[in-house]
């Protein structure tokens, strides 16, 4: 059996005060293979963003527990990159000193100048070299997050965990940030673990390998659904593809059950 | 150019022209209100040339104008028809020519006062920032000191005055001690709650990083609560001078506060006001230089 990057074996997640305990995950388990790009989905509130944070070692769970090449998390860590919708980057530091401050904490004997190299050269690589001077608020959100995919990837870590990275981004910009991820991921000597937070049916199909689907109250894994589709994917052609529709009809449906479960009940979500 | 009629330019002649009529008060050199009009007009003039934005410009020249109209109504409630009392309201030349004969004394109490000013201020600058930032930091401790900096914090500073003469040595001492107090709370609480109320989305940021303590407190809380600081040592610097002033009232023997304590007793007002309107000057130079080091540690800031 091929050893898995990320094991999660009956994770939950209690947030519990003096009157109420809070079921936010429950019972999760599944594993993800070295190199392998999977995305979460789900409904608002299912504890897709809980689950990441647990992952990226933020939080720690309640019951079960979260392996990563076979050794329980400790806490954050250098070898996973985190980039989240907003404030991955600080806003104090130019582009170019974001990706030099994230690099400094891997490499703490490498010169002022070696770490200026590594990150003008992940900025050309996201297309961002002329801007590497400019501030965060200098920049559109789609351009902040290509400065937040350059450092993630800089400082390259095995694994990659992304919390809705595109949910703030135009649509155009959207399409151009996806491939853009794609290249980066291929382009490397060893394809990175991804895990995708996601509320886009069509990212999670164009982008992974597999998707996990949970649903939300408490949040558990509803289904894993493997995507076959051969890389590279032409997005035009995948999307009249009978199998794309099929697929994504399937996914529509087991993402709207556990809203029209909900409204029916006591609760409504939007 | 077509704007030659423009309310500045008017104004200016008027300044001037005003000279011909003959001065009611005895013994008034009008020399130094002629140079204070020219300055101010050579002052419109070389702006106008060289600065290019228009708005600027234009700013400028109605503040010259504002100036220039209140010089006028001075010159002429005093020196020309003598409205006023003479005692109490020099003319602007009697004034202007002060500052010519007193800038030793003004030098002398600028540098006195500053060395109060800085002493106090800086220190507080130098105790309540790395105070805030690590009890600010600490959830459990911020908690604890929140309450006490509510008791503590709203006490006016002046209250302190006789007690610091009386627990310390010297009144430059004390003097520093009262301007420390004062600038060091408002400084400590909006450290505090700045460093409290960073985003978490930051922390988790650089938590994901992997950023050791050190460089969490310094590289990330530090400047993501600059914003808060430093409307913290606005006020910290707004009550500095206010208490500054006080305490050379009170107890000093030199500095700018006392320069015009000194000379109301004696009922020179002419001097009075030239130590007023040098404070004020000064207080616009140390003002525009705080809002400079502002501007460029939030310039990060849309």
């Amino acid at each position: 059996m091929l050893k898995s990057k990320i094991t999660l074996k009956n994770v939950s997640l209690n947030y519990s005060d003096q009157n109420n305990s809070f079921c936010a995950i429950k019972e999760i388990s599944f594993s993800i293979k070295k190199g392998e790009f999977v995305s979460i989905i789900g409904p608002s509130g299912c504890g897709k963003s809980t689950l990441l944070s647990l992952l990226t070692g933020l939080n720690f769970p309640t019951d079960g527990y979260i392996l990563i090449d076979g050794e329980q998390i400790q806490g954050t860590g250098t070898e996973r990159g985190v980039v989240f919708q907003h404030y991955s980057l600080f806003p104090w530091m130019s582009a170019q000193k974001n990706l030099i401050f994230g690099l400094k904490q891997l490499h703490r004997k490498k010169s002022k100048k070696e770490l200026e190299e590594i990150a003008d050269k992940y900025l050309s690589m996201v297309g961002l070299k002329d801007f590497k001077n400019k501030y965060p608020s200098q920049l559109s959100g789609g351009m902040q997050q290509r400065v937040a995919i350059a450092r993630a990837f800089a400082m390259n870590p095995g694994i990659l965990l992304m919390d809705e990275p595109f949910g703030a981004v135009d649509a155009k910009n959207r399409v151009i940030l996806q491939e853009l991820l794609l290249n980066l991921w291929n382009n490397g000597n060893e394809r990175k673990t991804i895990i995708l937070v996601t509320h886009d049916i069509d990212e999670a199909i164009l982008l992974s390998d597999r998707i996990i689907v949970m649903s939300a109250s408490p949040g558990t894994v509803k289904e894993e659904i493997n995507i076959d589709f051969e890389r590279p994917r032409e997005r035009s052609l995948l999307i009249k593809s009978e199998k794309y529709a099929k697929l994504r009809n399937k996914l529509v449906n087991l993402f709207y059950d556990d809203l029209i479960e909900k409204i029916g009940g006591a609760e409504v979500v939007i | 150019m077509k704007k030659i009629l423009s309310a500045t330019n008017v104004l200016f002649l008027l300044a001037l022209l005003l000279e011909l009529i003959p001065s009611k008060r005895e013994g008034i050199e009008p020399l130094y209100y002629i140079a204070v009009v020219l300055f101010l007009g050579l002052f419109y003039i070389l702006n106008a040339v060289f600065t290019k934005d228009k708005e600027k410009v234009e700013t400028i020249g109605d503040v010259t104008a504002i100036i220039l109209s209140l010089l006028i109504v001075w010159e002429l409630a005093t020196a020309k028809f003598d409205l006023l009392e003479k005692f109490l309201f020099p003319a602007p030349s009697v004034v202007f020519s002060l500052f010519i004969s007193e800038w030793k004394e003004l030098l002398k109490g600028f540098i006195s006062s500053i060395q109060l000013l800085f002493g106090g201020y800086v220190l507080a600058l130098l105790a309540a920032i790395p105070l805030a930032l690590f009890i600010g930091w600490r959830k459990r401790l911020y908690r604890a000191v929140k309450p006490l900096t509510k008791v503590l914090g709203p006490i006016p500073t002046i209250v302190y005055i006789p007690y610091a003469i009386a627990l310390l040595p010297t009144f430059k001492a004390s003097s520093i001690f009262i301007i420390f107090i004062g600038a060091f709370w408002p400084i400590f609480i909006n450290t505090l709650n700045g460093v409290f109320n960073v985003e978490k989305r930051i922390v988790d940021s650089a938590k994901a990083i992997n950023v050791n303590e050190r460089s969490m407190l310094f590289n990330v809380i530090l400047p993501a609560a600059m914003p808060s600081i430093i409307s913290g040592a606005t006020i910290g610097l707004v009550l500095s001078f206010i208490l500054l002033t006080a305490a050379e009232m009170i107890g000093a023997t030199s500095g700018l506060g006392w320069y015009v304590k000194y000379f109301s007793d004696f009922a020179d007002y002419p001097r009075v006001i030239v130590g007023i309107i040098f404070i004020g000057f000064v207080v616009s130079v140390i003002t525009f230089l705080f809002d400079k080091i502002e501007g460029y540690l939030l310039r990060w800031r849309s």
